[in-house]
């Protein structure tokens, strides 16, 4: 399985596996890593699982959908370039040593 | 080891509607689920608890074979689950998106508020749920589900009268006969428009039904416009007036939010969270489970108590307290889980970051009125019921 490593906003690392076909955002949430809300449980409608993603990454995660990125544009901490909702990442092979940092704020 | 629910008995109804806040108290205090005899329900009232349930809605389900919602006003999405629930929820997303919000209905929100603060603007004074925030939440839900020729009164007598038949658990014929009523006006109201927007895709919520990938049918549609004239009024509604009751309280934190624009989200999370307008809704159980040392039952109903979540002070210090600068963190008052507020963008845009900044720029020295205090109302649904105020002209 490949390994994640959550990063905290007070730079706090969690390095965890993570299972294959599940999204970012519920691997925070089984993990227990402090930062990631999801209040919606990963339906993008809440904007509470923003995460800024390794962006050498950023192919192997694929692109952003159209709503997704609308609800970027209303997260509580700054969209970036390497922003993401962590519901709307699946892990995969690809995505092993990945560093996801964990904005202040949801 | 697990216990058994325990059972209240000494809780009357009323007590409830007047002010639920010291009995989820007692509640929250008590156990993760008290049975509450006079609600017919196992109440939960802790916070986590009502997050760890959101986050199993296959344990905890939505759908519900005695659902009066369902009775009243057909097959809802907010009686579904899983993917059935999505493929619903996703037709009509498209009109809820913070960028449709932004770039679409903004504008029509701007003109509805600032015709109606207009129109009580030389005044001097007001009860602001009649004069403000009732006709602003039902001329708002008019443009945005695509009704035509709906007054607003005719849409916030269909809100009431479907939510009423939504809640009637003892089957008074009368408020039977108002929802079929009701239900059979919003019927007409939509085949009146329904054609329309097929042929001129627009942003409204009917639009994006008819046009969406896949497209709801017309019993689908019949049945979640109900369910969003019946909870989506009250809310928005009841969040302008608490808004502006807790500004108009705390008069430091008025003049630091009037001072510092940034601040106007902020107070509005704040505001539902302090009173919010959605108290309780309902899961069913479907297979013998422990919540938190206490055994539910498959089968058992409960009612998750989202009102006494926002104020457990297991998580926010003085929760009884208004208060705009505490330490941020979530709230449940847009639920939580797969059937997360779908309007939950749309009440942030209108309330907070237009009706209430509105009101307070536009009338100068808004105050409270001590000959006439506010009045607050209701469990289930709960919000001002009165907010008379004074201002200078």
């Amino acid at each position: 399985m490949p390994t994640i490593t959550f990063i905290t906003a007070e730079g706090k690392q969690h390095a965890v596996t993570a299972e294959i076909g599940r999204s970012v955002m519920e691997i925070a949430l089984e993990k227990n890593i402090p930062g990631v809300v999801a209040e919606c449980n990963g339906s993008a409608a809440c904007a509470t699982c923003h995460c800024y993603f390794d962006p050498a990454f950023a192919a192997a995660i694929g692109p952003i959908g159209e709503h997704e990125s609308d609800m970027l544009d209303f997260t509580a901490s700054p969209r970036r370039p390497e922003s993401r909702l962590s519901c709307q990442v699946r892990v995969a092979d690809a995505l092993d040593g990945m560093t996801v940092h964990i904005p202040a704020v949801q | 080891m697990a216990h058994a629910v325990l059972v209240v008995s000494d809780i009357a109804f009323s007590d409830l509607l007047s002010d639920p806040y010291p009995i989820y108290k007692r509640l929250r205090d008590m156990a993760p689920a008290v049975y509450v005899e006079a609600a017919r329900l196992a109440l939960v009232t802790r916070f986590d608890d009502i997050m760890t349930i959101e986050r199993d809605c296959e344990t905890f389900a939505s759908s519900n074979p005695g659902s009066l919602v369902n009775k009243v006003m057909g097959h809802t999405m907010m009686r579904k689950d899983g993917e059935a629930h999505a493929m619903e929820r996703r037709a009509i997303e498209v009109s809820f998106r913070p960028g449709t919000i932004k770039n679409h209905w903004a504008a029509r929100f701007e003109a509805i508020s600032d015709r109606l603060i207009s129109q009580i603007e030389s005044d001097g004074e007001a009860d602001l749920f009649d004069a403000l925030a009732a006709p602003m939440a039902s001329l708002a839900l008019i443009e945005l589900l695509g009704l035509k020729d709906v007054s607003w009164q005719t849409l916030a007598r269909w809100s009431q009268a479907l939510m009423d038949g939504a809640g009637n658990y003892s089957g008074d014929p009368e408020i039977s006969a108002r929802a079929t009523e009701a239900a059979a006006g919003v019927d007409a109201a939509i085949d009146a428009v329904l054609a329309w927007h097929r042929e001129n895709p627009n942003p409204a919520v009917l639009s994006s039904m008819v046009n969406a990938e896949h497209p709801m049918n017309l019993e689908q549609i019949r049945a979640n416009i109900k369910v969003i004239i019946g909870g989506g009024l009250n809310e928005p509604r009841d969040s302008i007036l608490s808004l502006t009751l807790g500004l108009l309280s705390n008069p430091l934190q008025r003049a630091e939010v009037m001072a510092n624009p940034d601040l106007w989200p902020l107070a509005f999370e704040e505001a539902v969270r302090w009173i919010s307008p959605i108290g309780m809704y309902p899961r069913r159980v479907t297979r013998d489970v422990e919540l938190s040392g206490v055994k539910l039952r498959a089968g058992d109903q409960i009612g998750l108590c989202v009102a006494a979540a926002n104020r457990d002070d297991r998580r926010f210090a003085n929760p009884d307290n208004f208060d705009v600068f505490r330490p941020k963190q979530p709230h449940l008052a847009f639920g939580a889980g797969p059937h997360f507020c779908a309007g939950a963008w749309v009440a942030r845009q209108l309330v907070g970051r237009i009706v209430v900044p509105m009101l307070f720029s536009r009338l100068k020295n808004l105050r409270l009125r001590p000959d006439a205090p506010a009045r607050i109302h209701g469990w289930v649904f709960r919000g001002p019921v009165s907010l008379p105020v004074a201002w200078d002209l």
